[in-house]
């Protein structure tokens, strides 16, 4: 009765809180333009879903200090992914992200949990100015709370640091009258599965990995695009491949903004091609 | 096989989605894009310039900090600079006299944050004069690479 209660006080307050922020006027927000945030990447960072980009959370500028929150779920056949997470972005130079990912294996039982801590510098330019677009480089510490699991699959480690360098530009009056938004980013990665399956195997190590997507601003609120992370295949234990989504970002405001996806993550951990949809939320201040 | 038709039947799914999306652009798009007729011509002509002008004015006119700017300037002929130069980036019968960017704008202290609120009034502008959104993309994208000449002496 009591734990009723508190959680429908909590969703009161969740749900006032929102449309606060949906009220709110743009003079509180950063000043960079509606939707250079992005939004949240599953491994916390400003980015397309699946991959960081080379621009910054939230709208903050030059003078400027943003703060970002997500919540993101992930359902596919024999997997629920859920990412909670949270970033800084201070004065449009450096990004700081933190993230916890719990990945319940709903068809072999039990779950995998993360944390992941990134930090994003960028290095010069501008998504929409600068005509030699935004570059970014970023690294991302993970660390897997139980890697019992991962062990046992023939993981060599149960940490791990993806380093990477992003490139993020809009095409104005690119497509249809259209712009378009083209981001690239190259990783430096150990992972398997994003981490959840632990760090390198016997098939291989730390290895170069692309990612990409493409996206349509169809109106200045609403992107739909596709993205692409090639992955490793470092467990012969379990066979990986490469993921990749279509998704639909709505930004209400700078402060709040809606994705949607069908992903495709291919098979994991042994079961068959993995397929499902994508939701998250993210408020910025 | 199976595996063939499992990938034909992923890839024609993408097909039906990706085509269903061009169409609804396109259908939108068309209405609005005429790739014979000049930015000038799409936007609405001078009437429709000097309107954007004026509703940018009054916009810059209040927000304290960025019309501090303009304290020493003549309205008058800031506004004929203005919309001149609109008129010259859209391709219209119009030629730019005024100061380069750069020397407009020296040392006037103006950040990153500044440079977002005018590109958002200008937008905001354009749409209430009922600007299409394809060219009110178009002229920001032209507009776009003066940011560097802008921020190049302050």
């Amino acid at each position: 009765m009591r734990k009723n209660g508190s959680s429908k006080q909590r969703t009161i307050v969740a749900a006032a809180a929102l449309s606060a922020l949906l009220a709110a006027t743009p003079s509180v927000a950063g000043s960079r333009i509606l939707g250079t945030g992005a939004v949240s990447a599953i491994e916390g960072a400003a980015g397309g879903g699946l991959s960081p980009w080379a621009v910054l959370s939230s709208t903050a500028s030059d003078d400027e200090i943003g703060v970002t929150a997500a919540a993101t779920r992930a359902w596919v056949d024999d997997y629920q992914l859920t990412v909670t997470g949270a970033s800084v972005n201070l004065h449009d130079r450096m990004e700081f992200s933190i993230a916890r990912q719990t990945f319940e294996l709903s068809t072999l039982g039990g779950e995998l949990e993360q944390d992941i801590y990134g930090a994003k510098v960028r290095l010069f330019g501008d998504v929409l100015y600068h005509p030699l677009v935004v570059w970014s480089a970023g690294v991302m510490h993970q660390r897997l709370v139980d890697g019992t699991v991962p062990t046992a699959l023939g993981a060599d480690d149960v940490n791990g640091t993806d380093a990477y360098l992003s490139a993020s530009k809009l095409l104005f009056n690119a497509f249809l009258g259209r712009n378009v938004l083209l981001n690239a980013t190259l990783r430096n990665t150990s992972a398997n599965q994003g981490g959840l399956l632990g760090f390198g195997g016997d098939q291989g190590g730390h290895a170069w990995m692309a990612e990409g997507s493409v996206g349509v601003f169809v109106t200045p609120n609403w992107v739909v695009g596709t993205e692409y992370r090639q992955k490793p295949d470092n467990l012969s234990a379990a066979d990986e491949e490469d993921w990749q989504s279509v998704y639909s970002a709505y930004f209400f405001n700078k402060h709040v903004s809606l994705t949607g996806a069908w992903l495709d993550f291919g098979d994991i951990a042994g079961l068959p091609p993995q397929r499902g949809g994508y939701l998250s939320l993210q408020a910025a201040f | 096989m199976g595996l063939l038709n499992t990938t034909l039947k992923s890839t024609s799914r993408s097909l039906l989605m990706a085509s269903a999306f061009i169409g609804t652009l396109l259908l939108t798009g068309c209405a609005q894009h005429h790739q014979h007729a000049t930015l000038y011509e799409r936007i609405g002509g001078q009437p429709t310039i000097e309107a954007v002008v004026e509703n940018l004015l009054y916009r810059i006119a209040d927000d304290e900090e960025i019309v501090s700017y303009f304290a020493n300037s003549n309205i008058d002929l800031l506004a004929a600079s203005l919309a001149s130069q609109l008129c010259d980036v859209s391709d219209g019968p119009c030629q730019y006299e005024g100061p380069p960017m750069d020397r407009a704008h020296q040392t006037m202290g103006i950040t990153d944050a500044h440079f977002n609120r005018v590109v958002e009034y200008l937008d905001a502008a354009m749409v209430e004069e009922g600007v299409p959104l394809a060219a009110r993309n178009d002229m920001l994208g032209r507009l776009a690479p003066m940011y560097k000449d802008v921020m190049r002496l302050q």
